[in-house]
């Protein structure tokens, strides 16, 4: 029974991680058909404001210092403002290039930002304590759950229903999501471009922040190259959600995470090492069977 | 000085050429009819209107206000409003949703309740599955809906591509009655996109025919049906369609 009840709160909790990214990245894709492969650098830059700059193995705090309540608040605005320049600096100049070339150019944004960090503070991972209280274990059904996993899932919760609300409830959620249907129908009915793109870059970098913060307080590291792992699985689980789709790409993270637990519990120990092995070979399998991804509508047909 | 005036405009997609010096008129609260055969340039033509797509050469003004060059979102902030062809409507939201896209830009707030209520009266089919997803909707409830929707930017100058396509005549004929009962309420100026001479003859109004990218033949809706008419006498009933 603990274990069962610990995988499933490993398997959510991972889940509900690849989740906010996912959406993060198909926000962006259904307002402007950019796929924003610098949306873990955002992540990663997100990690590093929380420190003060330097090259030594061990950090030290600088916004990381200030209260929860300041923090969060402060790193998502921040992750926001990231995103907005991010777009209002380069991809609004790509509007009218081919998806490939904005495509290209968030790759080169991405190493902008990389090397940006590493000239800041250096190659070597460091040692980060935010929040180390949180991964005290707690007993809930039978499973000792580190409290972070529990804040994660709750989180991962609140984002993805106060985002739902947001699409559904705010006038800029109806322009957005009228905007991700269809773009130039929406701008003939007054819908500004500039004012859907900046909200939809946004709310994907608040959402890096948070998950900055996770990922932060879960592993103990500040690595340079810490988004292009989560960015590959994040941009997988949008493409299985079907691209652009919000409920597509968190039913896909969470998807994601539970297989992936599912495998390291279950693979014989020989093949655990080649786990992510077999959690590719199945999104293949995925996509040869549905390449328009898993929850896409039947009816909703491809973009152009 | 004209509603609309449209000066020498061409369009072109990459090299291929879809509007050649186009030029027509249209005077406060008339009724304009494009009429042409399929890849004539009649969307086209309504589109670079719109600014959905650039013109490639001409000018294009709303009441002496340069459009051309300006973004679509500007060009529905001056008063023009567009059912487009195949009615593009937002099928994954709801019905009052996509009538509320077009409320933002809107100053008077307080009358949009009141004119959604007014478009439930005048499609009080739209009333009864306000809730339901558009995109479930038949062909000629998005019809009704993406007209709907256009009116709900508050707009001076409508345009409507193709009302007809894929509808039965009776539900045709519901729409045009709504258009007209419409433009006369609110003197609306009206730019429509028919194929069927007689269809428009019986609207009323005025009509340019455009071929290959170029306005051919411009007059009364009457004659161009009277014409067509005698063609069918001569050349057989190819084109009875609902005539
Ligand atoms: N998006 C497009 N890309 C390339 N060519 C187009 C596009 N839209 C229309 N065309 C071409 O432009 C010409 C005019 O098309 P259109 O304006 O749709 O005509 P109509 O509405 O009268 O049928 C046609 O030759 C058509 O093939
Ligand atoms: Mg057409």
């Amino acid at each position: 029974m603990g274990t069962v009840a610990q995988l499933f709160f490993d398997a959510v909790s991972l889940g509900g991680i690849y989740a906010m990214a996912a959406l993060g990245i198909a926000l962006i894709f259904g307002v402007m058909n950019l796929v924003n492969f610098a949306h873990g650098e955002y992540i990663a830059f997100c990690v590093f404001a929380l420190i003060v700059p330097s090259t030594d193995a061990v950090a030290v705090m600088f916004l990381g210092k200030a209260p929860a309540l300041v923090l969060i608040p402060a790193l998502l605005i921040l992750g926001a403002l990231m995103a907005m320049t991010s777009e209002y600096v380069v991809f609004r100049h790509f509007r009218r290039a081919d998806p490939v070339a904005m495509m290209i150019a968030s790759f080169a944004l991405g190493f902008v930002i990389q090397n940006g960090l590493l000239a800041i503070y250096g190659s070597r991972p460091k040692a980060i304590s935010l929040w180390p209280s949180l991964n005290t274990p707690i007993h809930v059904a039978g499973a000792d759950v580190p409290l972070l996993q529990l804040i994660v899932i709750i989180a991962t919760l609140l984002v993805v229903s106060g985002l739902a609300l947001l699409l559904k409830k705010t006038r800029i959620g109806l322009e957005m999501r009228a905007a991700a249907e269809n773009f130039t129908m929406a701008r003939m009915l007054g819908v500004r471009a500039n004012v859907v793109i900046t909200g939809a870059f946004a709310l994907s970098g608040a959402l890096a922040a948070a998950v900055a913060m996770i990922m932060v307080t879960q592993t103990g590291v500040a690595d340079v190259r810490m988004g292009g792992s989560i960015m590959l699985v994040a941009f997988i689980a949008t493409v299985i959600g079907g691209m652009g789709s919000l409920p597509g790409a968190v039913a896909a993270g969470f998807l994601i995470g539970a297989v992936s637990v599912l495998l390291q519990a279950f693979l014989p120990l020989d093949a655990r090492p080649f786990r992510d092995a077999f959690l590719y070979t199945l999104v293949i399998v995925c996509l040869l069977l549905r390449p328009q991804g898993l929850f896409a509508s039947p009816n909703s047909k491809p973009r152009v | 000085m004209a509603k609309l005036g449209v000066f020498d405009v061409s369009v072109r997609y990459g090299k291929v050429p879809a509007l050649n010096d186009v030029s027509l008129h249209l005077n406060e609260g008339e009724r304009m009819f494009i009429s042409g055969p399929n890849g004539a340039g009649k969307s086209s033509l309504l589109r670079a209107i719109s600014g959905a797509v650039a013109t490639s050469h001409g000018r294009i003004e709303m009441d002496g206000t340069i459009l051309t060059g300006r973004p679509p979102e500007a060009i529905a902030r001056q008063g023009l409003s567009m059912v487009p062809e195949g009615r593009e409507i937002f099928g994954s939201m709801t019905v009052e949703e996509n009538l509320r896209v077009g409320t933002g830009i809107r100053r008077d707030r307080s009358a949009i309740e009141s004119d959604i209520a007014e478009i439930y009266d005048a499609f009080p089919i739209l009333g009864q599955r306000r809730n339901a997803s558009a995109g479930a909707l038949s062909g000629g409830q998005q019809q009704m809906l993406a007209i709907g929707r256009a009116l709900m930017t508050n707009p001076k100058l409508m345009m409507v591509d193709e009302p007809s396509l894929g509808l039965a005549p009776n539900i045709v004929d519901q729409v045009y009655d709504t258009l007209v009962a419409l433009q006369q309420e609110r003197g609306l100026t009206l730019l429509i996109v028919e194929q069927s001479s007689a269809r428009a003859a019986r609207v009323g109004g005025r009509m340019v025919l455009l071929r290959g990218g170029a306005i051919v033949d411009q007059g009364d809706a009457r004659e161009f049906a009277e014409k067509d008419l005698l063609k069918d006498a001569y050349f057989g009933g190819a084109k009875t369609e609902d005539a």
